[in-house]
């Protein structure tokens, strides 16, 4: 390695350790320094991962998953490349791997298990060669920066045509994903759910791929688990949700989760191979991605002697349903960036049978997309409920987010600075609090329900 | 009295939000007294204009655009009877693309409904930005947000819907947005378009309930909510509020 790559990492690294004390978060920024200085560093570097490396992408569910299966990675004693925080574009995967350096350019890890931004892969993969994609799902996100949907299709697949050799491992439920791993004609593992979960009646969800990717007719769904997530086929040229090599069974959502996964892939023989989950977290979409860690582990051979214990110790990366205790009250904080996502964060609120007070926070920073329309795709209706005791509207976009609430019957308050909302809330509140926020809040109401809580700095 | 809102093919068409167009047009005839039903119309279902009082016609991806524009072709006479004879509707988007002549893409062209003298041309790169439009029917300024690859032209004489004050427009060049023809507005604006721009929503309705031999006038609503993140966006982006 050369005096550029020493001083690239050396740089990165002190940017970074600059950030930290300013309490930012300099990730990305540690990551464009290092590939200022030397723009060959991330394939020089991740060159020497000795093992796999694992990429995740799809709209919801990357970091949860992918940090899942870095931490089932490490319990099997493995060192492991990993950007936790989700910094998924390039900048962010270069400083995963810078960051995890020496100064001297050597890189010791067994594996790398990264997220990607599906629009990013076709940057990212020049530099780093995937062995294994996880495909979680896509759903409408971010429209002014991603188009359409069709164009994030479009732009994964120039990526997945990068790696030949890369294996797909994806979820069978959703229609696109499967549609594009399928067509890719790279190897595909598939994970899914196969028995039907929820009955609703009234159900009037906005789907994405209700129409046949192959042959643009109605695809028909003998039932759906959200969204277009669901069992489907198309009765005109016979595409069909294809067979589930790990299938969640006997699921229960009952104080938290438990399920089992069949291995349905290991034909021909008596018994087939089955391993029953249980998780303390909450949220059917959490089934999703265990089960994709589960199908992504087993798929890449690794042993799964710790998983339970691993699951079991695994704390959601910030805002994944993090909870604080702030003198009396509880708060529960969820990240909450698309209509599929919000959909079942309601769900997941909506679980909790006592009252409750609610702060939604709307950004329309560059991260979180400039276009906030899709707040009407979003079933807030579900939030008349006379146990939501009072919603606070925040966050710079906070007038749409009134509105919104507006023309479903609902009353909100107004309060732009989101400190002073949740301050408010605790003190006159019922004690059990929601805050949900979208991306570029995160981070700083995170920081702030930490300082609340007292936790140290840096604790985590 | 009630009044019928036809949606268009939200089965294909129905990003950016449109649902929170037809909630508002429901809504402000609900808060006003007067019966309202919504029909959806799906791909394969038979558009009956003459029970309708307001068509909208959503945004999709160019691909499910493409499936629309076949149907459209089949009912391209109703349709064109029922503007003619002074049909409200609103367009938005890939909707309003199709109001036109022709839509030119590198992958085809979609022949339009020929209701408006306009075309459009695929450019690059597409056209994404909040937006202020001034139109001096309107009390106060239309805002809403802009996502188009398509570059629309319209014909000599034709009414836009506004003047751009912050913003691309149809094409980036002339400063106007959208059309207004008869009781038809075709724009780019999404967001959604009717519940920040109640203005527009209440014209829109009373051109409707006008045509139903409606007499009198709307009653007013308070709309400070509506008012407040309109007068938001103005500031934030074209500097001042004329709210």
């Amino acid at each position: 390695m050369g005096f550029r790559t020493s001083l690239a990492i050396a740089s990165a690294k002190l940017l970074s350790f600059a950030c930290k004390i300013a309490g930012k978060q300099g990730v990305t920024m540690a990551g464009k320094l290092a590939m200022k200085i030397d723009p060959g560093i991330l394939k020089k570097l991740s060159g020497q991962v000795r093992g796999e490396i694992i990429v995740t992408c799809g709209t919801n569910g990357k970091t949860t998953t992918n940090n899942l299966i870095c931490s089932a990675y490490e319990a099997e004693g493995r060192k492991v490349v990993c950007n936790h925080t989700g910094s998924n574009m390039l900048m962010g995967v270069a400083a995963a791997f810078v960051l995890a350096s020496k100064v001297s350019g050597k890189l010791d890890a067994d594996n790398a298990v990264i997220e990607v931004d599906e629009a990013s892969a076709k940057r990212v993969f020049p530099h780093m060669k995937p062995d294994y994609m996880v495909l979680t799902n896509l759903f409408r996100d971010q429209l002014d920066r991603y188009g359409e949907i069709d164009i994030t299709m479009n732009l994964l697949k120039e990526a997945m045509d990068m790696a030949p050799d890369m294996t797909i491992i994806v979820n069978a439920d959703d229609s696109l994903s499967s549609y594009l791993a399928l067509e890719s004609g790279h190897k595909v593992v598939t994970y899914g759910i196969s028995e039907q979960v929820f009955h609703r009646e009234d159900d009037h969800e906005i789907r994405e791929g209700q129409f046949c990717k192959q042959c643009g007719h109605r695809l028909v769904y003998d039932f759906y688990h959200f969204s277009q997530l669901g069992i489907y086929h198309c009765p005109h040229c016979g595409f069909r949700r294809p067979d589930v090599d790990f299938d969640a069974c006997r699921i229960s959502l009952k104080g938290g989760l438990s399920f089992d996964v069949v291995q349905r892939a290991a034909a021909g023989k008596d018994q087939l191979p089955q391993r029953h989950i249980e998780a303390s977290y909450r949220g059917f979409y959490n089934i999703y991605n265990i089960l994709a860690c589960y199908a992504a582990v087993r798929t890449c051979g690794l042993k799964t002697d710790h998983f339970d214990e691993m699951l079991k110790k695994y704390r959601p990366e910030f805002g994944r349903n993090e909870l604080f205790r702030i003198g009396a009250s509880t708060v529960l904080l969820n990240l909450a960036k698309n209509p599929a996502g919000f959909n079942q964060n309601i769900s997941s609120v909506m679980e909790d049978e006592s009252p409750k007070d609610l702060i939604i926070v709307i950004n329309d920073n560059a991260q979180d997309g400039t276009d906030i329309s899709w707040l009407w795709d979003v079933d807030f209706d579900r939030f008349a409920d006379e146990r939501i005791r009072s919603i606070t509207v925040s966050g710079l976009r906070c007038q749409d987010m009134r509105l919104r609430l507006k023309y479903v019957g609902i009353h909100a308050d107004l309060e732009a600075d989101v400190r002073t909302a949740i301050e408010k809330r605790l003190k006159d509140g019922c004690g059990n609090l929601y805050v949900l926020v979208n991306y570029t809040a995160l981070y700083s109401t995170h920081k702030m329900l930490g300082e609340m809580e007292g936790r140290r700095e840096g604790a985590r | 009295m009630k009044l019928t809102i036809g949606h268009l093919y939200p089965d294909l068409l129905n990003l950016y939000g449109d649902r929170g167009n037809i909630q508002c047009l429901k809504m402000r005839l609900v808060w006003r007294g007067f019966d309202v039903e919504v029909r959806r119309f799906c791909i394969d279902d038979r558009v009956d204009f003459s029970d309708l009082d307001i068509v909208l016609l959503g945004g999709g991806s160019d691909r499910e655009q493409m499936i629309v524009c076949r149907k459209l072709q089949q009912i391209q006479k109703d349709f064109r009877d029922y503007v003619e004879d002074g049909g409200t509707t609103i367009a938005v988007c890939g909707g309003y693309q199709l109001l036109g002549h022709y839509y030119n893409t590198p992958d085809g062209k979609m022949e339009g409904l020929h209701l408006a003298d306009l075309y459009t041309e695929q450019g690059s790169p597409r056209l994404i930005s909040n937006i202020v439009l001034k139109n001096d029917r309107y009390p106060y300024p239309v805002v809403g947000f802009e996502n188009h690859g398509g570059r629309t032209h319209l014909g000599e004489g034709v009414e836009p819907f506004g003047k751009v004050i912050f913003g691309y427009g149809n094409n980036g060049m002339d400063h106007e947005e959208g059309v207004i023809y008869r009781n038809v507005i075709g724009t780019y604006l999404h967001g959604p378009l009717l519940p920040k721009n109640p203005h527009v929503c209440d014209d829109l309705l009373l051109r409707a309930l006008r045509r139903r031999g409606y007499e009198g006038t709307l009653q007013p609503l308070d709309d400070h909510e509506e008012r407040e993140a309109n007068a938001y966006i103005v500031r934030r982006f074209a500097g001042s509020s004329d709210s």
